[in-house]
């Protein structure tokens, strides 16, 4: 499908939400949103407890359903078509059907569920989904039937999860660097990535280059996993919460400064490169990013509340969404790249619609 | 740093104290005191707390250092994790209380509240309260470093189990209190009865509210004590140099910080009408200006160590070097 960019007029400013989108308040913080596997679904995860669902191809049809009873904490689209998985503060791991069912995969006393990643499958048929999650310094991995494969222990509370691109590995960040998993082995001892400090989130190159985590210092550390070479990327003024790669891995877009900051992961790059900033120059903070799935282009949501969407080579930007005064607070793109779901921290929700008209 | 905005902040309460002085007794009370109001507690172990209305969040309690050159910049990611996660959900709290484990140094959790900007921006330190048993005070005091740490980083102390002693060894205890801190608010209690209003919403790291507990200011303790931990006040009548203050506090705090536990003052600056308040925990500083200099009250800059190995008079001749002119 190709993605329409030709759509802003050149005169007056036209923010592409208002003729292409839709937006509700919501009503509570929007923690994630998130498309299913098939692209069929968006779902937004809310800081009230509940998952709205809404099928960017239907009429405008919001369902809401109660899955945590308190915050929902993270959010990713389940390995079935249709389905998610939420983390919640009520301790609780859930699976949310197409149906709309909610299934409880595991539950852990008063301990926070902050982490959940999933892999969608080879896609050769066989139902070779996985699923993880973490809890404090504990990470399970399931199969994509919720069977309980493996727990795998970490020296400090997990703040990062996510699976390679072909799902042989999963990856954690903590305190101190970051592990780094075999889904099949048959003894689990983890390859550490190590570096002093307190890392809060990560991202896997798409082509299994790299593994790159925020940290707690406004900077990004990284290490390229064929010789454990460390990368520093600094300069931030302020945290990185937001990290997404370019398809193919060629770019790591990432919020934190008032600007989109790329790091190039090619030419011998990121060490010694300078980034590409984009869609800055008015001093708001870029609070998140998501690259596109097919193209190399970012889209970024900023303190202020606005969302552009930004062409990697030309630097052209688009505006998305008008600033409204509430910071975004996630941003995620459907698996073909077609339409983008838009959070913000008081319930702002929003889906624009990028397919050629 | 400027002081943040205080409008929308959740205020958060550090509980200390050693195992069996009367933390959870106090917990307890706090959150079944009829009041009205919603908490967030943070524990380590979910113990026989009673809770309706109020949620508890379990939590290791995970150190870690801060590599910005400060060696003593310790910070505790998971607080600062919590309150990320508290502040996601629909429900608001009124206040947040963190218990510590028996022996915590109170430096990790107050420092994560001066160096983390989201945590700063939706929530600010209140107090440490500091509960201690008065019989067993002494034998701790003795055995550990922790226990001093504790009474030299709090604003308020319970002094709990005071039916166990005598009159004369309650004396005995609070006079060592005071030798570690003399500016905290001391409490006298048994079975940690006393109304949350002395516990809670203090404002004790609030800048405009800096030395404002400190009864006996002047009558200064030239005498030595035998505490590891003591403090210390300074005065000055004559206006103060920001320049040459901020060099020789900014020195002091990176060469001394480690044995600083908490500094606090009150500064005025030559040809400034307004008073500027600075605190710091270990290396970590604060400091702002604050309102006028009230009409008719002299103009006089003090400062206040708690801390290890003070010395008298090179703290003195150091603030000294910083008079203006």
């Amino acid at each position: 499908m190709a993605l329409d960019t030709q759509v802003a007029p050149k005169a007056a400013p036209e923010f592409l939400v208002e003729r292409r989108g839709v937006q509700r308040a919501l009503g509570a913080y929007v923690v994630a949103a998130r498309f299913d596997p098939t692209g069929q679904r968006a779902a937004f995860a809310l800081g009230d407890g509940t998952l709205r669902l809404i099928r960017p191809q239907g009429p405008e049809e919001w369902a809401e359903i109660a899955v945590h009873d308190g915050a929902v904490l993270t959010l990713a689209p389940d390995c079935r078509a249709g389905g998610f998985l939420t983390g919640g503060d009520d301790a609780t791991l859930r699976r949310i059907g197409a149906d709309g069912t909610v299934a409880t995969l595991a539950s852990h006393g008063m301990r926070w569920v902050e982490q959940v990643a999933s892999f969608p499958g080879s896609g050769k048929g066989k139902a070779d989904g996985l699923i993880a999650a973490s809890i404090g310094k504990r990470v399970q991995v399931f199969d994509e039937a919720g069977t309980l494969l493996k727990t795998l222990e970490h020296p400090s509370t997990v703040t990062g999860l996510a699976f390679d691109a072909r799902g042989k590995r999963v990856i954690a960040s903590h305190y101190n660097g970051a592990s780094l998993w075999f889904v099949a082995a048959k003894t689990d001892s983890p390859r550490k990535l190590e570096w002093k400090g307190s890392h809060t989130g990560l991202a896997v190159h798409p082509e299994g280059d790299a593994v790159v985590t925020a940290m707690q210092e406004n900077a990004l550390h990284g290490w390229r996993l064929s010789d454990g070479q460390h990368m520093r990327m600094s300069g931030y003024p302020s945290k990185t919460r937001s990290l997404s790669f370019s398809r193919g891995g060629k770019w790591l877009a990432s919020s934190g400064a008032d600007a989109i900051v790329l790091w190039p992961f090619f030419g011998g790059g990121p060490m010694g490169k300078a980034p590409t900033e984009l869609a800055g120059g008015d001093g708001v903070l870029c609070t998140e990013v998501a690259c596109h799935p097919q193209q190399e282009m970012v889209a970024g949501g900023f303190a202020d509340g606005l969302v552009v969407l930004a062409d990697i080579a030309s630097s052209r930007i688009l505006p998305v969404v008008p600033p409204n005064g509430v910071a975004i607070s996630t941003l995620a793109w459907s698996p073909d790249g077609t339409r983008l779901a838009i959070g913000g921290e008081q319930g702002f929700a929003a889906l624009v619609d990028f397919t050629k008209q | 740093m400027a002081e943040a905005q205080t409008e929308g902040q959740v205020p958060v309460t550090v509980l200390t104290g050693y195992l069996g002085a009367g933390k959870t007794t106090l917990l307890n009370r706090i959150l079944s005191e009829n009041h009205g109001r919603k908490y967030a507690v943070v524990i380590n172990e979910f113990g026989e707390l009673g809770v309706d209305n109020d949620l508890v969040v379990d939590s290791d309690e995970e150190v870690f250092e801060m590599n910005n050159g400060c060696i003593c910049c310790t910070v505790r990611g998971d607080l600062i994790r919590i309150v990320g996660g508290l502040m996601k959900r629909a429900d608001k709290f009124d206040g947040i209380i963190i218990e510590t484990t028996g022996l915590a140094n109170p430096a990790p959790v107050a420092q994560t509240f001066f160096v983390d900007e989201g945590v700063r921006a939706r929530t600010r330190l209140d107090a440490i309260v500091t509960v201690v048993d008065a019989k067993h005070l002494p034998q701790r005091l003795a055995d550990s470093h922790e226990a001093a740490d504790q009474i030299a980083f709090a604003d308020v102390i319970v002094l709990n189990k005071t039916d166990l002693v005598s009159p004369a060894e309650l004396e005995a205890v609070e006079a060592q209190i005071r030798a570690i801190n003399r500016f905290a608010v001391i409490h006298r209690t048994t079975r940690a009865a006393l109304p949350i209003g002395q516990i809670l919403n203090q404002g004790a790291f609030s800048l405009d509210r800096v030395l404002e507990n400190d009864p006996d200011f002047l009558t200064d303790d030239e005498h030595e004590h035998n505490e590891d931990v003591s403090s210390m006040s300074f005065e000055l009548d004559a206006p103060i140099d920001p320049e040459r203050f901020n060099a020789w506090i900014g020195a002091l705090l990176a060469e001394k910080g480690q044995d600083l536990l908490r500094t606090k003052g009150i500064l005025a600056y030559a040809g400034e009408d307004r008073r500027f308040a600075f605190q710091a925990v270990h290396m970590i500083a604060d400091g702002d200006f604050i309102g006028p200099w009230k009409e008719g009250v002299p103009r006089r800059s003090r400062l206040v160590f708690i801390g290890r190995n003070l010395n008298r008079p090179q703290l003195r001749r150091g603030f000294e070097s910083c008079q203006a002119g």
